[in-house]
């Protein structure tokens, strides 16, 4: 299965290098954008994470407010750029090398953090009703120091957690642009996801600190989506994903907004 | 037109997907289970002063009393201890109801009756997920075809695990980003469902059956159990904890607690395969340190006792090895020359606790520099604070030692029990249940006895270390080095100190000269801290 992802990676990759290498063979007009779209978006996504090398699982559940600006480029290249707020809830992540074993329980809550993201697309095929483009994308989400208080020790005692994580997105979309104002699309993509939560403990003058590798259980997604153009300008998108894995499947949805300048 | 109906559905999807995941309903919780072991009868075991008993075949009768208080004494006159505590012998095969049972219950019960009714009542964790999440059990009328059947759990978009044929019951799950509250609010509306309700999840209760266990109030004591022989009765929950940790760890066999006594009864059923063979006898000067006192073997079983083997007592420490080191001799003396031969042999047989039930006045720097080098040497050492009533004793006076106090079944500070700013930690010392070698009480009696000390205090506390050292260390390679996040020697004292209850919170509030940090738990100390959003630092 691991082979698997890394055959996909490298194809994808080479298919992205060759985007780039046809694309710097056009520099000339590379940089003449067509249009600009900046656009909102939410997402949500419940996704089944596994850790301590994959001896336990658990959800991990994400909201993603988003604000991005795709550039349409000449020759059928698009590149995005995202910036944005996350918050996530690390529920039933262990951390037992810590001095004091804790657990994220159920009720921690969600842990906020930022985004930044980029993201670049190259048709392949464009025939009458269907256009091929081959997406790749990547973020990363800083997420906030978070601390919490050890009650019930007779000595003072505080938490101090941190995470970060890392997406990366690549894989063929398949539009079917038979219809005049609305766009449906099939986006198949090899979706590996990891990360760290750091955990630093002090009870008094016992320390001790554990960093938590992350990783999603599942590594490909299939994502359904739909883009509506109200009018020439203003467009809405919006997305069903799905991320099967070996004992059954992670979903989220995500609309976006846009409004393009020619 | 057209264009409003591609905005209705574009917008709606999403936002019905989304609307899913939100809770409309949440089921009550189950309460708590009713009160635990209610039904328990806890027969008092018969209290039989070895004192007065003069027809048991122990060697050098007359040296009984200065048997009973090992405290450490040198040869050479040190002052003698304060009165002995009592050892009480446990006779399983007569025991006597205390009257008030007597009253309650006219029929006598057997052991095993006693050790069932402990297995009643609450699950072993209350806290943390209480069913599956995405799990539901449904049961359908009967009415409804097996066609019909399938079609509603597709309806439902629920996937089968599997149908349990025998009582007719649909194991499901459910869709992504639906709850089980909410599955369970859409499944009780339709006519066609009998019943629906969450996939439980039941604990591993683990209450070991060792036919003893249920006198060992310090290890677990839900229902007032007092130690044999006592009139006290007993609060709720004056114990360690220990059954909530042992579904944590039930200790490293790597691990290996070094018993610094009179030896360890190599016969005996409840630690015959718990004892590594390659201990000492320092007093003797040979290799076989075979208790000719009782007092190691008893120590050595409260720590780590062979568990869940039908036999006599659960230890603290199940799957942790004894290194019996043998340097008390059967009068129960021991001088400081042979108390650092043994620790020094602890070190170089790579034990990683230390457990040293003596105690005497008189600071002696060799025997603190031996201990010392163990401490350096990533050893935790504990020690027994001593039963003079009076200031600590050494060597748990040496900063290098856990000294550690002795409480009773009512979580109090013994007034036998030593005090002074040394002092960690506590943990019951008073009626401790343990094993004593096979010939103690004669041919074919039952070898376990109850006996008073914080030397029967230490051993829970040294057991607590190595399930520390267990599951701490252990996993990563090399224990008890400084690097890599490892814990070292003062973070596992620390550990134990820190997560101790502070049980004499009201006259004493923090660390005190009585009970230190308080009585040890466990639970605190080994089973994850569940943190929410209530932990907030604000």
């Amino acid at each position: 299965m691991k082979k698997t992802h890394a055959y996909v990676f490298c194809l994808s990759s080479i298919l992205i290098l060759s985007c780039f290498s046809s694309a710097a063979a056009q520099e000339r007009t590379l940089f003449n954008a067509v249009s600009i779209s900046p656009g909102i978006g939410f997402e949500y996504l419940s996704r089944t994470i596994n850790w301590d090398d994959d001896q336990y699982t658990s959800k991990l559940k994400s909201n993603y407010f988003t604000f991005d600006t795709e550039i349409e480029l000449q020759g059928g290249l698009f590149v995005r750029a995202v910036l944005g707020f996350t918050t996530a809830n690390y529920r039933s992540l262990v951390f037992r090398q810590l001095p004091l074993s804790v657990d994220l329980g159920e009720e921690i809550g969600y842990i906020g953090g930022y985004l930044l993201g980029a993201g670049i697309k190259k048709s392949i095929i464009h025939s009458e009703d269907l256009r091929i483009d081959l997406l790749g994308q990547f973020f990363y989400g800083i997420g906030s120091k978070k601390e919490w208080e050890i009650s019930e020790l007779p000595v003072e005692g505080s938490l101090e957690g941190r995470p970060n994580w890392t997406k990366v997105t690549v894989g063929p979309v398949f539009t079917y642009t038979g219809f005049e104002t609305f766009f449906p699309y099939l986006y198949l993509n090899f979706n590996k996801f990891w990360g760290r939560f750091k955990m630093d403990e002090t009870i008094q003058d016992l320390e001790g600190s554990e960093t938590k590798k992350i990783k999603g259980e599942s590594s490909f997604c299939v994502s359904l989506g739909l883009t509506y153009k109200i009018t020439e300008s203003f467009s809405i998108k919006s997305e069903a994903r799905f991320l099967p894995y070996k004992d059954g499947i992670d979903s989220g949805i995500m609309i976006k907004v846009m409004y393009s300048f020619y | 037109m057209k264009r409003e109906k591609f905005i209705f559905t574009t917008l709606l999807i999403p936002f019905f997907l989304f609307s899913l995941n939100l809770r409309l309903t949440r089921l009550d919780r189950d309460d708590k289970a009713a009160s635990p072991y209610s039904s328990q009868q806890t027969k008092y075991l018969l209290g039989e002063n070895l004192l007065a008993n003069s027809n048991q075949n122990v060697p050098e009768k007359d040296s009984v009393k200065r048997r009973l208080q090992l405290t450490r004494k040198t040869r050479e006159g040190a002052a003698e201890s304060p009165p002995p505590k009592m050892l009480t012998k446990i006779r399983p095969e007569n025991l006597a109801l205390s009257t008030r049972d007597k009253k309650r219950k006219k029929d006598s019960f057997s052991y095993q009756n006693r050790i069932h009714n402990i297995n009643e009542g609450n699950p072993f964790r209350s806290n943390g997920i209480q069913y599956v999440p995405d799990q539901v059990l449904v049961k359908f009328k009967p009415s409804l075809s097996a066609e019909q059947r399938e079609a509603t759990v597709a309806a439902y978009q629920t996937r089968k695990i599997r149908r349990i044929p025998s009582i007719d019951i649909y194991h499901l799950q459910t869709p992504e980003n639906v709850s089980v509250e909410e599955m369970l609010y859409l499944l009780e509306q339709n006519p066609d469902v009998e019943y629906a309700v969450p996939n439980h999840i039941r604990h591993l209760a683990i209450t070991p059956n060792d036919p003893l266990f249920g006198q060992q109030y310090a290890l677990y004591n839900p229902n007032q159990i007092v130690p044999p022989g006592s009139p006290q009765q007993g609060i709720e929950r004056p114990d360690i904890r220990a059954r909530e940790a042992w579904e944590e760890t039930m200790g490293d066999d790597e691990v290996i607690i070094a018993i610094l006594d009179t030896g360890v009864d190599f016969g005996h059923p409840d630690l015959d395969d718990k004892l590594l063979m390659n201990g000492y006898d320092f007093v003797n000067d040979d290799s076989d340190p075979t208790d000719d006192h009782y007092h190691g073997t008893l120590v050595a079983g409260i720590a780590a006792a062979e568990t869940n083997n039908d036999e006599g007592i659960a230890g603290v420490a199940w799957n942790c090895k004894i290194l019996p080191i043998k340097i008390a001799d059967n009068t129960g003396w021991v001088d400081v020359a042979t108390e650092i031969l043994g620790i020094e042999r602890a070190v170089q047989s790579g034990a990683h606790v230390i457990n040293l039930s003596i105690a005497g006045p008189g600071y002696s720097q060799p025997e603190r520099d031996a201990i010392r080098d163990a401490y350096n040497n990533g050893i935790v050492v504990v020690a027994a604070a001593g039963n003079s009533g009076a200031g600590t004793e050494y060597p748990a006076a040496y900063d290098e030692c856990l000294a550690v106090a002795a409480t009773d079944s009512e979580d109090l500070n013994t007034a036998w029990s030593n005090y002074g700013p040394e002092i960690d930690v506590a943990a019951p010392g008073e009626g401790i249940v343990g094993p004593v070698p096979t010939w103690f009480w004669g041919p074919g009696s039952f070898p376990y006895a109850s006996g008073d000390g914080t030397s029967f205090s230490a051993p829970h506390v040294a057991g607590l270390a190595a399930l520390i050292i267990g599951i701490k260390g252990l996993e990563e390679g090399d224990i008890l080095l400084d690097d890599d996040d490892i814990l070292i020697v003062e973070d596992v004292m620390n550990i134990i100190r820190y997560t101790a209850d502070d049980v004499n919170y009201g006259n004493y509030p923090g660390r005190d000269d009585f009970i230190g940090f308080g009585r040890i738990n466990m639970e605190r100390a080994l089973v994850p801290i569940i943190i929410s959003a209530l932990n907030k630092k604000r």
